[in-house]
């Protein structure tokens, strides 16, 4: 907003007569008296050309953007529909792509993991061998195709045997992982019998998260921040919640419930939480099948789990399972 | 004179008076001794009778020495093997007398065989007569009594005797050998836990008095069941690298030249000269590495003249030592101890549990927990967790004892495990024949285990290049006339190896959750110690 210019109150060049016993400074308002002139031309809302040339330049720039957007939303929604005529190789090829566009928030370690201490920082994960976490290593697949994530899996010895397949559920040993410096991030599973699923990150700063539910909210916050719509945000929660209390856990009327909550959901959008994938469809999908309501399930849900397998992530979860 | 013949008389009637009452007094007296040596008489006489007709005269006494005068062929039960399936018959045992208690006509013994105990009854009756039982209940404890007895299933669990289904009817008993009647300490003193005797007002035995009486309080259940765990250890130590293909060798424990800088070695004389007591077998570990024996052990004393009088240093103890060439690194030196390590827990934890319920009783601890494969943290990591924790220290600073401990707790109460390893210790803190790490010179090859926070094995690649070797030497200052048979042995081809050694001791006291080591050496040796 432009100002009136005002003439100075008082002479700019006044004589003062200074005592010598004072260190002398220049004067600081002659300066910015000088600079203010060119700016003062300007007023009455008169707007200078330049501003103007930037503002068309913005505009065109955002247009664009814009019509590159939807152009890729495009393209995400032949590659991620089952309806898209694609074989296997392709599918697994894009499939990275469409994940990365899937998640586009940019998130930093360190602000959910708090201040690098120049060490490696290990999430502790301690699960039960009777109820594998398929969410987990979902997000655990996912997790490595971000950041170098170091991956160990443990037996506690409160637990006599364990199945091969859960030994090697966190895929084959890293090439570097005889260096743990090397990795940002350590996901380190440890089979114990503990009643309920828990995670501990720092010891001193963090108490452990308890369940699997939270557990997987908490990883997901290293792949996408959550959505900034708190209706959306309070949608993906509340499917989250579905899945690991009424879905893997309730009775089977409980579960036909939800199957037809899935179900309605599912047929007004692609996904749970409206157009973008997210954490709400991986607890459902993982639990859906740890279920084994899969087959029994509905048309939309049936398209969904299709849509789900297409995208390549839950390939860890369906090894484990078989 | 009236007057002093009233005196008079009266003085006759007390006198009269007083003798009848000394009289009357005199008569009882003999009435009583009379009584008494009637009565005695007819114990005698009783105790006479008796002593005649006892019939079951030969079926109790105080058996001659054994000699080997004769062999007999009389097979003699186990007490852990009284079970309710030997019920109804009739057996011989050799054991100890634990306990005994006289009641009456009965007497209860508790007859004790290392860690298993049973009750035993001996009655009155057609098979035991009186005097049977009064023998029995004189036996010493601690006595070794066989005994021929008839067994028989109990309807009320016994609850103090780890035979608890059964107890014995004896029907013959003989002392084989004898105990003196006062012990220097009594057994259930010895494990009774601390600060319940306190409580109780009842006796507590301290660690000098049970180290000094060690033959007596090595047959406490407890010192039975630590002692039987750690040949364990041993056992499973040996087994485990046996199956992976290492070799037991044995190394000399009188040598020339102090192995290790040359402190805390102890001197002994050696014809005209002086020699030193292996301080470790490292040395001649490393030579059967360059002699082509690819993957070797040891289990043997290794001494450390330390005065240090602490809950975890002896001067002599039991080192069981690991040194294997590995391919391309050193890790793979690791994951053999680690799964040694490992193997020995969980052979433990299946096969002694019965022995580690029985130390708990005495030492309650929490059970030892731990990952396979084991967890190996980074050095750095470790400083970071303690930083996090509030511990100021450099990034090349040892880790003080206070501080290991810290980092054994937060360890734990992450992961969950009383055993873990420390990878990639500082190059300034370690010694001289540590490979430094390839790709910063501040961090080495080099690992400590620890187990409980408590650090129990040290271990590095060993720089196996005569060059380099010479070059570290020099740099710690070592004068390198002393090292150069060590050297020396490097300079025909070596292959790249490492190790550790662990102390015996230290593991099963850390594994048990014990605050002494002292408990788990059998005849342990301090500055202060070396007797018996």
């Amino acid at each position: 907003m432009p100002m009136y210019q005002v003439k100075p109150i008082c002479g700019a060049h006044a004589e003062t007569d200074l005592p010598t016993c004072m260190y002398k400074l220049p004067n600081i308002h002659a300066q910015k008296g000088n600079s203010c002139t060119p700016e003062h031309a300007l007023q009455n809302g008169e707007v200078d050309p330049a501003v103007k040339a930037l503002e068309a330049r913005q505009d065109e720039i955002m247009r664009k953007l814009h019509e590159l957007k939807a152009a890729v939303e495009g393209l995400a929604k032949t590659v991620t529909t089952p309806d898209a005529d694609l074989d296997l190789t392709v599918s697994s090829s894009l499939s990275e792509s469409a994940s990365s566009t899937t998640f586009k928030g940019v998130t930093d370690l360190d602000n959910v993991l708090g201040k690098d201490l120049g060490a490696l920082r290990d999430i502790v994960i301690n699960a039960n061998p009777a109820q594998p976490p398929l969410s987990l290593l979902v997000l655990h697949s996912l997790l490595c195709q971000r950041y170098r994530v170091l991956s160990t899996v443990h037996v506690h010895s409160s637990v006599s045997g364990v199945p091969p397949q859960l030994l090697s559920c966190l895929g084959p040993r890293h090439a570097d992982s005889y260096a743990r410096h090397m990795f940002q991030l350590g996901f380190t599973l440890i089979w114990k019998d503990v009643p309920k699923l828990q995670m501990k990150f720092s010891v001193q700063n963090m108490c452990p998260i308890e369940g699997e539910a939270n557990v997987a909210r908490f990883l997901f916050k290293l792949l996408a921040p959550y959505p900034s719509d708190p209706a959306l945000a309070t949608m993906v929660d509340s499917w989250v919640d579905t899945a690991f209390f009424q879905l893997a856990e309730g009775s089977t009327k409980e579960r036909s419930t939800v199957l037809r909550a899935l179900n309605s959901a599912l047929g007004r959008n692609p996904w749970l939480a409206g157009q973008e994938f997210s954490l709400a469809d991986i607890a459902c999908y993982c639990c859906v099948l740890q279920s084994g309501s899969a087959s029994a399930a509905p048309a939309n849900v049936q398209r969904w789990i299709k849509s789900c397998e297409n995208l390549g992530h839950f390939s860890p979860a369906k090894l484990l399972l078989q | 004179m009236t007057k002093e013949g009233v005196q008079g008389a009266t003085e006759e009637e007390e006198q009269q008076a007083q003798s009848k009452k000394g009289l009357k007094k005199q008569q009882k007296e003999a009435e009583k001794a009379a009584k008494k040596a009637e009565k005695q008489a007819k114990l005698a006489a009783e105790q006479q009778s008796t002593e005649e007709d006892d019939f079951a005269k030969d079926r109790y006494g105080v058996a001659a020495m054994v000699q080997s005068q004769q062999k007999l062929d009389r097979a003699l039960v186990r007490v852990q093997d009284l079970t309710p399936e030997k019920a109804d018959q009739l057996i011989w045992l050799r054991a100890r007398v634990h306990t005994s208690r006289a009641k009456g006509k009965q007497c209860f013994l508790v007859l004790r065989q290392q860690q298993f105990n049973v009750q035993a009854l001996v009655a009155v009756g057609d098979r035991a007569s009186k005097q049977m039982v009064k023998f029995a209940a004189n036996i010493t404890k601690e006595s070794i009594v066989d005994v021929e007895a008839m067994v028989r299933k109990v309807e009320q669990k016994i609850e103090s005797c780890s035979q608890q289904d059964v107890e014995l009817h004896i029907e013959r008993i003989f002392v084989i050998s004898q105990s003196e009647a006062r012990l220097p300490l009594q057994l259930e003193d010895a494990v009774r836990p601390d600060g319940e005797g306190e409580e109780e007002g009842r006796a507590t035995v301290n660690q000098d008095t049970k180290l000094d009486n060690r033959v007596i309080d090595l047959r406490t259940t407890t010192s039975q069941a630590i002692f039987r765990l750690q040949s364990g250890v041993c056992q499973l130590f040996r087994d485990t690298l046996t199956n992976k293909g290492f070799v037991e060798i044995q190394t000399p424990k009188i040598i020339s030249a102090a192995s290790e800088g040359g402190a805390n070695v102890f001197t002994v004389s050696y014809f005209k000269t002086s020699a030193y007591l292996a301080q470790s077998p490292q040395l001649y570990k490393q030579m059967c590495i360059c002699a082509d024996f690819d993957k070797v052990f040891c289990v043997g004393p290794v001494f450390r003249a330390e005065d240090s009088n602490t809950h975890r240093h002896l001067t002599e103890f039991v080192g069981l030592d690991i040194e294997m060439a590995f391919n391309y690194h050193y890790h793979e030196v690791i994951d053999s101890i680690t799964d040694t390590m490992v193997q020995i827990f969980k052979g433990l934890r299946d096969n002694f549990q019965t022995e580690i319920q029985t130390v708990n009783k005495q030492f309650p601890s929490e059970p030892f927990k731990f990952l396979e494969p084991t967890l190996r943290l980074e050095y750095t990591e470790a400083l970071a967790m303690l930083r996090e924790a509030g511990v100021e220290m450099g990034d090349e600073d040892d880790l003080s004892t206070p501080n290991e401990k810290l980092l054994g707790r937060l360890v734990k109460e992450k992961y969950d495990t009383d055993f873990y390893v420390l990878d990639k210790y500082p190059l300034a803190v370690r010694p001289f024949y540590t490979m430094p790490d390839p790709n910063n010179p501040k961090y080495s090859n080099s690992y400590d285990m620890f187990m409980r926070g408590e650090e129990i094995l040290s271990g590095a690649q060993r720089v196996h290049d005569a060059q380099l070797l010479t070059e570290r030497a020099i740099h710690h200052q070592i004068d390198l006339e002393k090292i150069k048979a060590y050297i020396d042995s490097f300079r025909y081809g070596a292959p790249p190896h490492g190790g550790g050694g662990i102390g015996l001791e230290r593991v099963c006291m850390l594994y048990l959750g014990l605050h002494n080591v002292r408990q788990t050496s059998m005849f342990p040796r301090d500055p202060k110690r070396l007797t018996p």
